[in-house]
């Protein structure tokens, strides 16, 4: 059963591309291109997945292949890579396969939840925006909607520790920075075609902080910038370490910025 | 010109007209000298000592006040079963 988020679908004859960098996803990229497949079919707006698989050990790409043979060459392109070079060149590397007008970039790990596609759209057209980014800190969408669903947003697996180092850090970046967005770190968003080529151009960070890069050069160039409520189901499979080097990183990251941009 | 030259003048622009008030270069209007003498001073503290209450007060209310979604974790869950029953019959390798 899915949960139709509104009464009032986006309509769209824009084509939409995902670029779903993949290393290691055996398990989860059959159910995550099952669950963007249903999103798009649902509201009938036109769509494609690029594949961007960085040579998995684990068969990932044969999957992949399974899965072109269920829903179509047109609709899953897999697009490998030798070995494991990063995802900003991933996003590079799948934009130049990408047919449709708007670029949908997020995680295949399920903490990104493709229903809330539609809304990006939706907001994007009314607002006729640039850059649509997904936010977990925020319960309503700006600009705002008029018929938006409520409550919206959040998280889940996050402890009190998570959270207190989460928002920490948003704050510090967003002290720093000011970048116009609630969740700096967040990675799925909605670009325009042109936009996203643009900016990655010129980005030069790797990892979160390229993340972060890309919203602070999209508002340092003048483009328009929304973002919506996400559910974020953190971990599902497995544990994540933040340790004492990847805060230094971070802090590192946000002054580079800081003096870069 | 990057976000830190645009600080560092605006800082820069504000750490000089604190220097002249400060130093009595220029004077200040409407307050008599004895209460400017002891606000003047402490006004760094003050705006830093504020500063950081904010940010506390912010990180506070936020951890506070932010959402915990169970239910998309659940939603979730049995749209995963659901995917991989579809799947298998489909051909597709669910491990």
């Amino acid at each position: 059963m899915s949960l139709v988020l509104d009464m009032n679908p986006p309509s769209s004859t824009s084509k939409y591309s995902v670029i779903l960098p993949t290393y290691n996803e055996r398990k989860n990229l059959p159910i995550i291109i099952w669950l963007i497949a249903k999103t798009f079919t649902e509201h009938q707006l036109d769509w494609e997945i690029i594949v961007v698989d960085d040579a998995s050990p684990d068969g990932t790409q044969e999957i992949a292949k399974q899965l072109i043979g269920v829903y179509g060459e047109d609709r899953i392109l897999l697009k490998p890579r030798a070995g494991k070079l990063g995802l900003g060149t991933a996003y590079i590397h799948g934009l130049n396969f990408c047919t449709g007008e708007f670029v949908i970039i997020m995680d295949a790990d399920f903490s990104h939840h493709p229903k809330f596609i539609p809304e990006f759209i939706k907001l994007q057209q009314t607002y006729n925006l640039d850059i649509v980014t997904g936010t977990r800190y925020r319960k309503t969408p700006t600009p705002r909607l008029a018929d938006s669903v409520t409550p919206a947003g959040g998280v889940y697996g996050w402890d009190v520790k998570r959270k207190l180092i989460s928002r920490g850090a948003n704050i510090f970046a967003d002290t720093v920075l000011s970048p116009g967005v609630s969740d700096l770190t967040g990675s799925f968003r909605l670009y325009r075609l042109p936009v996203l080529r643009h900016i990655i151009s010129l980005a030069q960070s790797k990892g979160y902080v390229f993340q972060m890069e890309m919203m602070v050069r999209a508002q340092a160039l003048g483009y328009t910038v929304g973002e919506v409520p996400i559910t974020f189901v953190d971990r599902i499979y497995g544990d994540s370490k933040l340790g004492a080097d990847e805060i230094v990183g971070y802090a590192k990251g946000v002054f580079q910025l800081f003096a870069g941009v | 010109m990057t976000r830190a030259q645009r600080v560092l003048a605006t800082a820069g622009v504000v750490a000089i007209g604190y220097a002249l008030l400060f130093f009595s270069i220029l004077p200040v209007p409407l307050l008599e000298p004895e209460a400017v003498d002891s606000i003047l001073p402490v006004l760094p503290w003050w705006a830093l000592v504020t500063f950081g209450a904010y940010c506390l007060g912010r990180l506070g209310w936020h951890v506070m006040t932010i959402r915990d979604c169970p239910e998309a974790y659940h939603e979730l869950m049995s749209e995963i079963s659901a995917a991989k029953n579809d799947l298998r019959a489909k051909g597709v390798t669910v491990d």
